[in-house]
């Protein structure tokens, strides 16, 4: 797990007063100066120390990659939606096997031993070429969604925290409005009036991003509204809006940061959700919350075929969690407590 | 303000958030694609003008969309929901009520088992901080937080349903259910022990999402509160570790947990969906889907709105549990 050397209370009931020995060993960063204690240099020195961190950014590399590649390889979707039980010469349609999927590294239709290593499903589709192409319905849905929830409510989050009074009143009852109904029913009804698509569903799930990044934005930049350079800013004659983009966004994006990295987890997650329910990728299109419906029919013939959609939503998810935990103790390990209250609402 | 006046006003508060909670729920109706009198009348009595026109001016559908707005919300301040296309005339607020106590057992449930199991996890892996226990309690909230509920579900029913054979998979009868349409029961109490036995799978499957996110925020709770000056000046004085978790750490590192019970309970109602879908419950998540599959408008609209307010209860009783447990709250509205 994450390295934690920089607390300095050792909190072992029994040996209160035995602090551990690394506390004051001159290699712990936070024996330094304070000064130090920022910028990205420092951020990467602390990912650097950080195993734990370390191992979920590779996790998050290689998944990005996976998702590059099913993006270049114009192939891969071909194969992935193919039903090809349908074209083989010794294929019967009225065999009982036909309703079965196969198991294992091979079928029943001499397409060699390695040709579906995990196997396929019931329509023959290769369960491996569909797991791949879903890493990218996955990827595509999390960095999306996050990032118009992210310039959302960096625009409503700054705009009433800088200017408080009435426009912020405003701005934050429409915001806890949309905060009140629970996620997945409100997307639900919105799909259902607007249509079925994944992108609706990416920008469904956007929408009700916004709400946790425009209350960050906000509580950042009603601590940062008070600082001397601000008011230095407003003297030497800058507009509100120049402010508010040099000085109040830039001031809390570490926070922003590690949020949006969080955030990718939790839509990673709702997206399957919807999909699992029929609201989000479409058949043929694979995404892992889509298979893990398909498999809902075969549960007992062919357990593996539920088991590998999870995990790689599990792995996937896990490796963004890491790498954010990470982030946020690189960044500001005493960070409020506040921000962790939107963790686990889905 | 003493706590009387702060429920008022908090109580107050929330008509707003409702106001924009049926705002936005008539809005999505109204915007949907299809003729809700053609989902009404079905495909044979389309054919005929005057049946369309007829059932419009039953209805009120050919008035303008703010008079609908406003007849729509009196009726709903009324308790009147409107009445179901796909159950043939049931009326909604019944059909709400008659699967609203599966879908609340259900959230109950699994809100014991993620409390009852999160918060000793937490305050175990902060009091033992980087030991054994702290590793394994982490590792256990992080997979926790990164699982999808449902796929926990598939899970279980795949080990405990099909291969041990030790519970069943599907529906959950309610304790007071009558003994002969209960399969394995022959008298009330068998009733209540087969649905214990129902309850057990889709508690875990939703419960999990829940216990990992606690378990986290009691550990940096627990933690922040035992890294504080105050702890540091009970530990000058000599107190043991002991005394100082139970006198001094526990209490306070309960406040954080409160805070988030509100949302908690919101996350549970929205997973039920999920978890209904995947155990086959008759519950307000299945209804819901079941009313947009069929396009059955008032029932979308009734459950959507029921959701809602459930979800706002919960939060309000959140805030006024949390000031009543901390005094240093100050009452809000005095700012």
């Amino acid at each position: 797990m994450a390295s934690e050397s920089k607390d300095t209370i050792d909190s072992r009931p029994g040996e209160l007063f035995v602090p551990a020995e690394e506390e004051y060993s001159v290699d712990n960063p936070d024996e330094m100066d304070n000064s130090e204690d920022v910028g990205i240099k420092y951020t990467i020195l602390q990912i650097k120390e950080d195993t734990t961190a370390r191992i979920g950014l590779y996790i998050v590399s290689i998944i990005m990659i996976v998702a590059i590649y099913a993006t270049i390889d114009a192939q891969l979707l071909d194969y992935a939606i193919a039903e090809r039980f349908w074209y083989h010469p010794e294929f019967d349609p009225d065999s009982p096997e036909a309703n079965l999927p196969p198991i294992g590294i091979t079928n029943a239709y001499g397409e060699g031993t390695v040709a579906h290593p995990l196997g396929t499903d019931h329509r023959g589709r290769d369960i491996l070429a569909r797991l791949v192409y879903g890493s990218r319905v996955s990827i595509q849905a999390g960095v999306f969604a996050t990032f118009i929830g992210m310039a959302g409510g960096i625009i409503i989050g700054s705009v009433a925290g800088y200017y408080g009074g009435r426009i912020d009143d405003l701005l934050m009852r429409g915001i806890e409005t949309l905060y009140a109904i629970p996620f997945l029913v409100l997307i639900i009804a919105f799909m259902s009036a607007v249509g079925r698509d994944l992108v609706i569903a990416m920008v469904a799930v956007s929408i009700l991003t916004t709400p946790v990044f425009a209350r960050l934005i906000r509580s950042e930049v009603l601590s940062v509204r008070e600082m001397a350079y601000v008011e230095a800013a407003r003297a030497s004659g800058l507009r509100d809006y120049q402010i508010i983009l040099r000085h109040v966004i830039p001031n809390s994006f570490a926070s922003v940061v590690v949020q949006a990295t969080l955030q990718i987890g939790s839509i990673i997650l709702l997206i399957a959700g919807l999909s699992f329910l029929g609201f989000g990728a479409q058949e043929p299109t694979p995404d892992w919350g889509a298979m893990l419906a398909d498999s809902r029919g075969f549960l007992l013939p062919n357990p593996w075929f539920s088991v590998w959609p999870g995990l790689a939503i599990l792995i996937t998810v896990v490796a963004f969690n890491i790498v954010g935990d990470g982030l946020r103790d690189a960044l500001d390990p005493y960070i409020d407590n506040s921000q962790k209250e939107d963790e686990g609402r889905i | 303000m003493s706590l009387f006046r702060y429920t008022f006003w908090r109580l107050l508060q929330t008509i707003p958030a409702l106001f924009g909670i049926s705002i936005i729920t008539f809005a999505l109706i109204n915007a949907m694609p299809s003729d809700p009198v053609a989902i009404m009348l079905g495909p044979e009595q389309m054919a005929s003008e005057e049946a369309i026109e007829a059932a419009r001016e039953r209805h009120g559908l050919n008035q303008p969309v703010h008079i609908r707005y406003l007849n729509w919300l009196v009726a709903v301040v009324q308790g009147d929901l409107g009445v179901s296309f796909y159950y043939n005339g049931v009326s909604v607020s019944d059909k709400i009520l008659e699967r609203l106590p599966a879908t609340l057992l259900l959230v109950f449930a699994s809100f014991v088992f993620s409390i009852s199991l999160s918060i000793p996890l937490g305050i175990i892996s902060a009091a033992r901080r980087n030991k054994l226990a702290d590793h394994i309690a982490r590792i256990i909230s992080l997979i926790g937080v990164s699982t999808p509920s449902f796929w926990i579900g598939l899970i279980l029913i795949i080990v405990f349903g099909y291969y041990l054979r030790w519970l069943p998979i599907s529906g959950l009868p309610m304790p007071y259910a009558d003994p002969a349409r209960v399969s394995g029961a022959e008298t009330q109490f068998e009733v209540l022990l087969q649905t214990l036995r129902h309850l057990i799978l889709p508690t875990i499957a939703l419960g999990t999402l829940r216990m990992a996110a606690v378990t986290r925020i009691q550990r940096s709770a627990m933690l922040e509160v035992l890294n504080s000056g105050y702890i540091d000046l009970v530990k000058a004085y000599g107190v043991s570790g002991r005394t100082i978790m139970r006198k001094h750490a526990l209490k306070n590192a309960q406040l954080p947990v409160i805070t988030i019970i509100g949302l908690q309970i919101s996350g549970a109602l929205g997973g039920s969906v999920l978890i209904e879908t995947v155990f086959n419950i008759n519950g307000l998540g299945r209804l819901i889907i079941t009313a947009i599959e069929a396009q059955d408008y008032p029932l979308i609209m009734g459950t959507t709105l029921f959701f809602g307010i459930i979800f706002i209860i919960g939060v309000v009783v959140t805030d006024i549990a949390y000031a009543y447990v901390d005094p240093r709250v100050s009452y809000g509205g005095e700012s």
